[in-house]
């Protein structure tokens, strides 16, 4: 089945898929302005080579991403050769290897879709690195509950990373 | 070991794959991990998370998730629409000009094995250069124009009849037979729409335009200002 090719499928790939590749777009070019003409170019792209794409080789989201990542490397390029121009945005872009940021958002993404207990766990445990009874205390909870929302925490954000695609 | 005792080690895995437990408890989990493979497998799985979060930047996860513009959909939609617009005009253009009828369909088959390079496109003022591959096995038909360029040439290829998928390799050749990548497209059935490639290779310098698909080799020569021309050849691979 080939997608893209009309302008409705477009549509709806722009409404499933938007929001993640504008996420990107932003944590890699830490810019609003070149984040928007990512994605627009993404699609666009996508929707001039719709016939090429094979739902049997992969994802549309996988498909659309890939595509990002060659725009993304585009701009990164025009825009290395050109003065900075315009107001700082106070978001410093990725200066990570590209692969690497989009893992790196992906896993920032995650943290972001599992719930507010797990995360809040994770963020003060392992990124603050507080002793588990601290962050118990002020949590009001058994310090046990916050070694099994660790493990929780952890077994769901694999869950929300193979819904991204993660295939480790 | 009981039940409960599983569970209470299972939930301990979690601190375990990050490296939090105190150096008694961690000992006591790794004796249970001995006997239990479940536990060794869920263990693998949590630690292949583990790995990934020190890629995490924990300010960024507390920012809340960037946003398009509300509008970003509608603009993209509409640049579609114009292209889209836009690309069908040129492409009734096209047909009419150079005539894919059934009329020169007729002609073409007339003209089996000779090649019939048509008057330079794009009108007086144009410099593109419309080829066409007659002499072509039955049913597939090449279509190519080229178009010069301050970084080269610049090829529109426009295919029918060969089997669905087929990767085509296109390049371009100079006098001194010293080959030009131009890219590569796929052939998809039912796709009606043109391949843009684009070589290195001046067009004046140019003297032949190779295709290499399915196995099989067509050249088609290159001439400026030359309206018509002979001797393409076909050489299966």
């Amino acid at each position: 089945m080939p997608a893209l090719t009309r302008e409705r499928d477009v549509r709806e790939a722009y409404a499933a898929h938007s929001g993640e590749l504008y996420g990107f777009a932003m944590r890699s070019l830490g810019d609003a302005g070149l984040a928007e003409e990512a994605v627009q170019e993404t699609f666009l792209r996508a929707w001039k080579a719709g016939e090429r794409y094979d739902p049997e080789i992969g994802s549309l989201r996988t498909w659309l991403f890939a595509i990002l990542r060659n725009v993304v490397i585009d701009l990164g390029r025009a825009r290395a050769a050109r003065p900075r121009v315009g107001p700082e945005t106070g978001i410093e872009p990725s200066v990570e290897p590209l692969e690497q940021a989009l893992l790196a958002w992906q896993v920032e993404e995650a943290m972001r879709r599992i719930g507010e207990d797990h995360r809040k766990v994770l963020l003060e445990t392992h990124f603050r690195a507080r002793p588990y009874a601290e962050v118990a205390a002020e949590m009001g909870v058994p310090e046990g509950t916050i070694k099994s929302r660790v493990y929780y925490g952890l077994k769901a954000l694999r869950v929300a990373l193979e819904e991204m695609g993660y295939d480790d | 070991m009981t039940t409960d005792d599983h569970r209470d080690w299972k939930l301990s895995l979690g601190a375990y794959a990050l490296g939090d437990l105190l150096a008694d408890e961690r000992a006591a989990l790794a004796a249970h991990l001995e006997g239990c493979p479940e536990c060794r497998a869920e263990l693998r799985e949590l630690e292949g998370v583990a790995a990934l979060l020190p890629l995490a930047d924990p300010a960024r996860i507390e920012q809340p998730a960037a946003r398009p513009p509300a509008d970003l959909g509608a603009r993209i939609e509409a640049q579609i629409a114009a292209e889209a617009a836009r690309e069908g005009r040129e492409k009734r253009r096209r047909r009419l000009r150079f005539g894919f009828g059934a009329a020169v369909a007729v002609a073409a088959v007339a003209a089996l094995l000779a090649i019939v390079v048509l008057p330079i496109g794009g009108g007086e003022s144009s410099p593109a250069q419309q080829v066409k591959f007659a002499s072509m096995p039955n049913g597939v038909s090449i279509d190519a124009s080229l178009e010069p360029h301050a970084f080269g040439t610049e090829i529109h290829m426009y295919v029918k009849g060969i089997r669905s998928g087929t990767l085509c390799r296109v390049f371009l050749r100079d006098a001194r037979g010293q080959t030009f990548s131009a890219g590569t497209f796929r052939y998809r059935w039912g796709d009606d729409s043109e391949a843009v490639l684009s070589s290195a290779l001046d067009l004046s310098q140019a003297t032949e335009l190779i295709v290499h698909a399915g196995g099989r080799t067509f050249m088609a020569p290159v001439r400026q200002a030359t309206a018509l021309v002979s001797g393409a050849e076909i050489h299966p691979a």
